[in-house]
């Protein structure tokens, strides 16, 4: 009871009917997993093959490769490591989101999810960024090209820019989360209503027109799943490019 | 009045979706070959005005009271 009082969806509830308990998204989030696991069992099995001839082993072949692609072509040459994580959202996203196209609601339909998969994206982008810069030169990021110069007059005009640049930086890196989490609460939540208000104006001729909504709410399952990772990729690849050689990352990475 | 605020709003997200879909297909049109690259920055730039409008839509309401 008390878990329900402090959840972050709740904040939203004003605006939100499709208010689920803790446990509802235990449930919820239980039955994701019990898919993923069932699928990723039977694809294992056919792991000792030269080919793949069983559609699940196919199916995550497929999956592993657009992955792989998406990683290397955003992080660049050294996003090859970074594949697991992503694949993982991949997974847990687009299986979520293919529930709430069938079921009342979702874990990913729930903000307070998503806001914990936001956190973990972009604190993993932190933590890496620090691993390949140093703390210090990741902080350094923050703070924007090197513009102080001591022999300058006006080096504390240079100062109070910088320390702004850092305090802007930080802001934006706290909005990734809102950004990252709000999108994929908003567009998920956003189907099932846009679904009830159809349905609401041919309730009277008992026809579900809110059912011709579902080709967009399949392009909207993939293509969500599709942007959160990229841009957990984009975020992993601003801050793991090394300092050195940023710009030369910039421009050869596209060419992988 | 909250209506109409967030009608607005979304008239703003929708125009900005639609250049943003008009620059992505004139670019497909002229060089099929970058189609993939494209693809990928045209939905980075899409998931960035969408939130616009869902801030609009899920935000607002409860802000402006």
């Amino acid at each position: 009871m008390l878990l329900q009082d402090f959840r972050l969806g709740s904040l939203l509830a004003e605006a939100s009917e499709h208010e689920i308990s803790f446990w509802g998204l235990f449930m919820y989030f239980l039955l994701v997993l019990a898919i993923l696991v069932v699928i990723l069992s039977m694809a294992k099995k056919s792991f000792g093959e030269k080919v793949f001839k069983k559609w699940p082993a196919q199916l995550f072949e497929q999956a592993y490769l657009f992955v792989e692609k998406l990683c290397l072509s955003t992080i660049g040459p050294h996003g090859r490591k970074y594949v697991p994580f992503i694949m993982t959202l991949w997974l847990v996203i687009f299986v979520g989101n293919s529930v709430a196209l069938f079921m009342a609601s979702s874990p990913t339909e729930d903000l307070s999810f998503n806001l914990g998969m936001a956190l973990i994206a972009v604190g993993y982008a932190q933590w890496e960024g620090m691993r390949t810069n140093g703390v210090l030169g990741h902080l350094g990021h923050f703070a924007g090209p090197k513009l102080a110069t001591f022999a300058d007059p006006k080096t504390w005009l240079f100062f109070l820019i910088t320390i702004l640049l850092f305090c802007i930086e930080i802001i934006s890196e706290l909005m990734k989360n809102v950004s990252l989490s709000l999108r994929l609460f908003g567009n998920i939540d956003g189907g099932h209503k846009a679904v009830e208000a159809m349905n609401n104006i041919t309730s009277g001729a008992l026809i579900p027109l809110g059912a011709f909504l579902m080709p967009i709410k399949i392009l909207t399952v993939i293509v969500q799943a599709l942007i959160f990772c990229l841009l957990s990729c984009v975020y992993l690849g601003m801050v793991t490019s090394h300092a050195s050689d940023d710009h030369a990352h910039g421009e050869t990475a596209p060419a992988h | 009045m909250n209506h109409l605020g967030i009608g607005i709003a979304i008239l703003g997200v929708g125009i900005g979706l639609g250049l943003i879909g008009l620059g992505a297909m004139q670019g497909m049109a002229r060089q099929p070959e970058a189609m993939s690259k494209l693809q990928i920055n045209m939905l980075i730039a899409l998931a960035f005005v969408e939130l616009q409008g869902l801030l609009a839509f899920f935000v607002l309401p409860i802000m402006v009271k």
